[in-house]
């Protein structure tokens, strides 16, 4: 049994983690679905489809996640997205390909793959762990609100953070010539 | 206990401002790399490959004498191309000037341009290029397959290309001698670490 703060602060990051990922889809389209197509997961002319399921999934799921009846259910469909997520780069890193954009960090932001990559997916999965454990029952008054919306607030700006340094370390990596 | 809540909401309040404050960072550090990447005079894959000899060419400069390109001399040659259309062009002539005057022993610095003489006339007026090389045509240009302005080719007095590329500023026309030290063909092959001829060439010139 998890305090309810902690079990809805989960949630309300990855409601917005998910928000942001569906609407980078949505602005970047096309770049989306050639990033799909070069993953070379699924066969090239399903890539549009997959696109398509992608963001309505993760837009699905951050709406369910909302819900309190829905959140456990919303929370494991979270983690097996991360898995599935996981795999295809983990594939792909398998593979040998780690020239290919990993699509992780919206339009504009271009990252290849690498192994940390399935840290940060593994980070977000067990925070949607903690989002689909059963919470004590406890009202919540008004500083438990304010404690889920700056605990997000924090998450979130460190997970930009994070995503910043994951961006820039290839970048780095480049100019001091390694 | 009040005072505990208060404490409380100031320290998430004051986490919230570091986390933006490092998320800040972090974008800024990303700004910065797109803006140094490319450190030297940009390379555009192109012409003629860098540490192959140059292709020979005769022009006539302004004056009508006769102008020798990529042949064996003895001065080093740097070709500045240039349009009297562009800003940036304009903006670099002192450099490259300067880098005439200093150099002057051994490297010939020669401007290429195009385009319409009056307008030419003009721009060797205002910047004093009378003495210059100057010479107004498309052959040179296209020989070494020059798409952008303003670029710039060092070629070494055996009549091999040495460095080649796009010049933005002062420091990229730098970078072009400074990789013909350190034997790369541009400086970003130099900070990659590639080099860009076979390693014999490197030795011949350290």
């Amino acid at each position: 049994m998890l305090d309810p703060v902690v079990v809805t602060a989960s949630s309300t990051v990855l409601t917005a983690l998910l928000s942001v990922a569906a609407c980078h889809k949505v602005r970047d389209w096309q770049g989306f679905t050639r990033i799909v197509r070069t993953y070379e997961v699924l066969p090239g002319f399903l890539a549009p489809a997959a696109t398509a399921i992608l963001a309505i999934s993760e837009l699905a799921l951050a709406s369910a996640l909302v819900l309190p009846a829905w959140r456990p259910q919303a929370a494991i469909g979270v983690i097996l997205l991360m898995a599935l997520y996981a795999s295809a780069i983990g594939l792909n890193l398998w593979r040998g390909r780690r020239g290919i954009d990993c699509g992780c960090s919206g339009p504009g932001a271009r990252q290849p793959l690498r192994p940390v990559l399935l840290l940060r997916n593994l980070v977000i999965a067990l925070l949607a762990v903690i989002a689909a454990s059963s919470a004590s029952e406890r009202a919540l008054d008004a500083l438990d609100i304010f404690v889920v919306i700056a605990a997000s607030a924090v998450a979130l700006l460190i997970h930009l953070a994070v995503d910043g340094l994951l961006a820039n370390q290839p970048r780095l990596a480049d100019f001091s010539g390694r | 206990m009040e005072l505990l809540i208060a404490s409380n909401i100031l320290l998430w309040l004051l986490l919230i401002a570091v986390a933006f404050t490092v998320m800040a960072l972090v974008r800024q550090i990303g700004v910065l790399h797109g803006r140094i990447a490319p450190a030297g005079a940009l390379m555009v894959d192109k012409g003629v490959a860098v540490n192959d000899p140059a292709p020979q060419v005769t022009a006539a400069d302004r004056q009508g004498r006769a102008v020798n390109i990529g042949y064996r001399s003895d001065r080093a040659q740097l070709l500045f191309f240039l349009a009297p259309g562009c800003p940036v062009c304009k903006s670099l002539l002192p450099a490259v000037k300067s880098i005439a005057r200093d150099n002057a022993g051994e490297l010939e610095v020669i401007y290429i341009s195009d385009g319409d003489m009056a307008e030419q006339q003009t721009l060797i007026e205002t910047h004093q290029l009378h003495k210059a090389t100057y010479v107004v045509g498309p052959e040179i240009g296209m020989t070494y397959q020059i798409g952008k302005l303003p670029y710039a080719v060092l070629i070494d007095p055996a009549g091999v290309l040495r460095a080649k590329g796009l010049v933005n500023s002062r420091e990229h026309l730098d970078s072009l001698l400074e990789t013909r030290h350190l034997g790369s063909a541009s400086l970003q092959h130099y900070l990659h670490g590639q080099p860009a001829a076979d390693p014999g060439n490197h030795r011949a010139h350290p």
